[in-house]
């Protein structure tokens, strides 16, 4: 039997994931290893991961066979940031949690985008702080009993693509994890088509420990649940108040291929300094 | 090309890392380091380096961890308030044999304290200022001739030793203009990449810092601040990894503290009477020993790791120990490990942006 | 080691003259360390500065006993009474600033103001501080100083008040 496609991108020693059984974040490795694969690329060399803390901040370190720096919860834009600023040769991608990217690190992404920084953020939105016991996140759905919302979160959850999107980021999608297709061409998309500024791809996918089991479902019956639930974005911008609350909107909010942060800097330095 | 200019502390400090092969500088504008930032953004691309200013000190601390893996050597600079938000970063970067260089011109604090004050209060937390066990750096100049050569140093030790150093400068320095010589470094401590077999965290001699491989070469390195084997794969479950972890973190300063650790002594060293400090408290401290005689200088530039077999040496045998500092105590209580506290004399002085003078020094000297 | 300072308030330029003395003296060869004292804030509040010089290297420039003090502001004066106390030559304006004890009183910004330059008073300030410390070459080098920053004939204008104001005064 021929080798699944995407072991040559993993350091197979550390096999299996220490994901609990069902995590959905075995289906996005699947999405960006084919992504890889379609696009060509034999290996990781010139890849650097970058990720905070957090259960989806250990998708690249220790799986993933390339560098990777588990940084501290939160850091991890800034430290991509250093890096591709240093030798902008290489590809740094962030792969990080809901928590870790827009609560405690939401300061740097939103700067990072509005630098438009030659970056690919993926965030998994599994609406829960997963590696400390489900507690609330920002994404958190409004009215959820989690252990620090014992009588329900009577806070909103974040749009965090709308918010990216708003800023100067030259691509930003979200999508279901149910979405299998869409989201392994939108990763294409992002390292092919739009390969430079700051890229950014929300990937919905509860927390199957402390969302889909505390609702009694598994986690397949809740991936057939995301099938319903998942819509395009132009579907939902036409629906009632309440009907967009009960959806997710889904697709590609903007893509657009504007210089980003490095080559900015570099035609300033080069028109003020006359060289390089 | 040796160059004799008239900079302040500050953009001596900019010269003589760029002089020590600094080619990264992130950092979030704060009195009374803005002066290096300001000067970095204007120099940096003259040279080929890259220069961005961050949204605030979490992210500086972080750029420079994430473009020193990248190869460049990096620093960043800050005063009191930015170097409470860098501590957590720091630590990764101890963790993870980051080399770096971070300075504090420290103001008068806590909080936001007074901004344009000279200070010294930011000892204990240069040293100790993360959580842990970790141990790190740090360098403290007298002068801004000085800020240019031992920020070259601070580089070579980071370097070498694959670890962040603190440079810890005050106001005085910082924002006091003075006559520097621009003598160029005279050696430059180079990166020792591994080879396939050797690994990125972990040597069998503590002494040995262990070789960085350099993001991009194939390497496929594994970096983290959790408790990680010498292949940097992540272990947070078990007593030997920890361990061995943080020991050899501990014993690859501490056991090369002979070549680390540097302090001088000035006026007559056979003195009983011995003043201790270091920064530019030094300077009323020598020009006092000067004007009474009978007096020892003995000034710290390696605050930390700090030789105490040393300390204890050169205070055998004295009378009277003076240490003025401008802060509510803080060297004094190195100096109270190897001298008898009750026969220390202190002068505490903080705020407004007063120096200790000379007068007040031979007032406790002649006591 | 010699010295000359500068006492008044923000906006007054204080730092300014201390900057321009130091880089003059460091031109002349010197061995100079120039140091202040001011707020965050770029109007109001004491600031001081001042310069030591010498032919060796400075020990230290931390001192309490100028040779030459200039006082341009009451403020000035009232925060850093030590060095006030202390010092040799004192020379203050005589409107903006309480008599000092064995102090000149001059007519600093009455005459900056009659010639046009209340704005660089500093330099007035400038320009009494150099004459009293008589080092050769200086109103030249402070000439060149001046001609790399901003508003040069200003600053040169008021800085000849000052000498003429202090050579008038005979001291
Ligand atoms: C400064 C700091 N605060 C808190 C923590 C504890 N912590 C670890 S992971 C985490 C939340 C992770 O949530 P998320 O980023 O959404 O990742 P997930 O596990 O859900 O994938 C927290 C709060 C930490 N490691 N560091
Ligand atoms: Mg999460």
């Amino acid at each position: 039997m021929a080798e699944h496609f995407g072991l040559k991108y993993l350091r197979k020693e550390v096999l299996p994931t220490a994901f609990c059984p069902g995590c959905y974040n075995g289906i996005l490795m699947n999405a960006l290893f084919q992504a890889f694969m379609e696009l060509g690329i034999e290996d990781l060399k010139r890849f650097v991961f970058v990720s905070g803390i957090g259960c989806s901040s250990w998708i690249p370190s220790p799986f993933i066979k390339a560098d990777s720096l588990h940084t501290l919860h939160g850091r991890a834009i800034p430290v991509a940031t250093g890096v591709k600023l240093a030798n902008p040769e290489l590809n740094v991608i962030v792969i990080g949690g809901d928590g870790d990217l827009a609560s405690i690190g939401g300061n740097h992404l939103l700067h990072a985008a509005r630098r438009n920084m030659d970056l690919l953020v993926i965030m998994i939105n599994n609406q829960v702080y997963g590696m400390t016991r489900g507690q609330a996140a920002p994404t958190t759905p409004h009215g959820m009993i989690t252990p620090t919302t014992p009588y329900g979160n009577p806070e909103r959850p974040m749009d965090v693509a709308s918010i990216i999107a708003g800023t100067n980021a030259n691509y930003v999608a979200r999508w279901c994890i149910s979405q299998y297709i869409p989201l392994k061409n939108s990763i294409k998309d992002a390292l092919s088509r739009y390969s430079r500024g700051f890229r950014f791809i929300e990937v919905y996918a509860p927390c199957v420990t402390y969302v889909v089991r505390r609702e009694g479902k598994t986690p397949g019956e809740k991936l057939k649940e995301l099938m319903k639930k998942c819509i395009r974005i132009e579907t939902w911008k036409n629906m009632s108040r309440e009907e967009r609350e009960k959806h997710v909107a889904t697709g590609v909010f903007k893509a657009e291929d504007k210089p980003g942060f490095i080559e900015t800097y570099n035609k300033y330095i080069a028109q003020a300094l006359g060289e390089k | 090309m040796t160059e004799r200019l008239f900079l302040s502390g500050n953009e001596a400090i900019v010269y003589g890392a760029i002089d020590a092969g600094c080619r990264f500088y992130a950092g979030y504008p704060i009195t009374p380091s803005s002066e290096i930032m300001h000067l970095m953004a204007k120099e940096l691309p003259r040279v080929g380096g890259v220069f961005i200013q961050a949204e605030d000190e979490l992210a500086a601390i972080n750029m420079i961890i994430g473009a020193s893996w990248a190869g460049l050597k990096s620093m960043t600079a800050t005063s009191g308030p930015g170097f409470s938000l860098m501590q957590e970063g720091i630590g990764y970067a101890v963790m993870t044999e980051t080399p770096l260089v971070i300075v504090d011109v420290m103001r008068a604090g806590p909080a936001t304290g007074q901004a344009t004050k000279s200070a010294q209060g930011d000892l204990m937390q240069a040293r100790w200022g993360r959580h842990g066990d970790q141990y790190l750096v740090v360098i403290a100049p007298m002068t801004p001739q000085e800020a240019y050569d031992l920020i070259i140093e601070a580089f070579n030790i980071a370097e070498a030793y694959r670890v962040p150093v603190v440079f810890l400068m005050d106001e005085f320095i910082g924002h006091g203009r003075e006559i520097v010589v621009r003598r160029g470094a005279d050696k430059l401590v180079v990166r020792r990449k591994p080879s396939d077999h050797e690994p990125p965290f972990g040597s069998k001699d503590p002494r040995i810092p262990p070789p960085m491989p350099r993001l991009g070469e194939g390497h496929y390195v594994l970096v983290t601040g959790s408790t990680h084997n010498e292949w940097g794969y992540r272990d947070v479950h078990g007593f030997e990894t920890h361990y061995k972890l943080v020991t050899r973190l501990k014993e690859k300063i501490w056991d090369n503290i002979d070549k680390i650790f540097k302090y001088k002594v000035y006026g007559d060293p056979d003195a009983r009477r011995i003043i201790v400090c270091f920064g530019s408290t030094c300077r009323p401290a020598i020009d006092a020993a000067e004007r009474v005689g009978g007096t020892k200088v003995l000034r710290l530039i390696t605050l930390w790791p700090l030789n105490y077999d040393k300390l204890a040496e050169e205070l055998s045998g004295a009378g009277k120990v003076v240490v003025p500092e401008l802060n509510l105590g803080q060297l004094v209580y190195d100096v109270a490990q190897v001298y008898p506290r009750s026969k220390i004399r202190v002068i505490n002085k903080v705020g407004g942006g007063i120096p200790i003078y000379p007068s007040e020094i031979i007032k406790v000297l002649e006591a | 080691m010699r010295s000359a300072g500068f006492l008044g308030m923000g906006g007054q330029g204080i730092v300014f003259a201390a900057t321009v003395l130091g880089e003059t003296l460091y031109r002349l060869g010197y061995y100079v360390a120039q140091l202040q004292n001011y707020g965050a804030s770029v109007r109001g509040g004491a600031v001081y500065g001042y310069v030591v010089f010498d032919e060796d290297e400075i020990v230290n420039p931390f001192i309490e006993e100028l040779e030459v003090l200039v006082i341009l502001h009451e403020q000035g004066r009232r925060r850093w009474e030590n060095i006030v106390r202390k010092s040799e030559k004192i020379i203050y304006d005589k409107d903006l600033v309480n008599p000092v004890k064995n102090g000149i009183a001059m007519p600093i910004a009455e005459e900056a103001d009659k010639h046009g330059v209340y704005r660089a008073m500093n330099m007035v300030a400038l320009g009494i501080a150099s004459r009293i410390l008589g080092v050769k070459g200086i109103d030249e080098a402070v000439d060149e100083v001046l001609r790399s920053r901003k508003n040069y004939e200003l600053n040169i204008k008021a800085y000849g008040i000052g000498l003429e104001l202090a050579e008038r005064a005979r001291i």
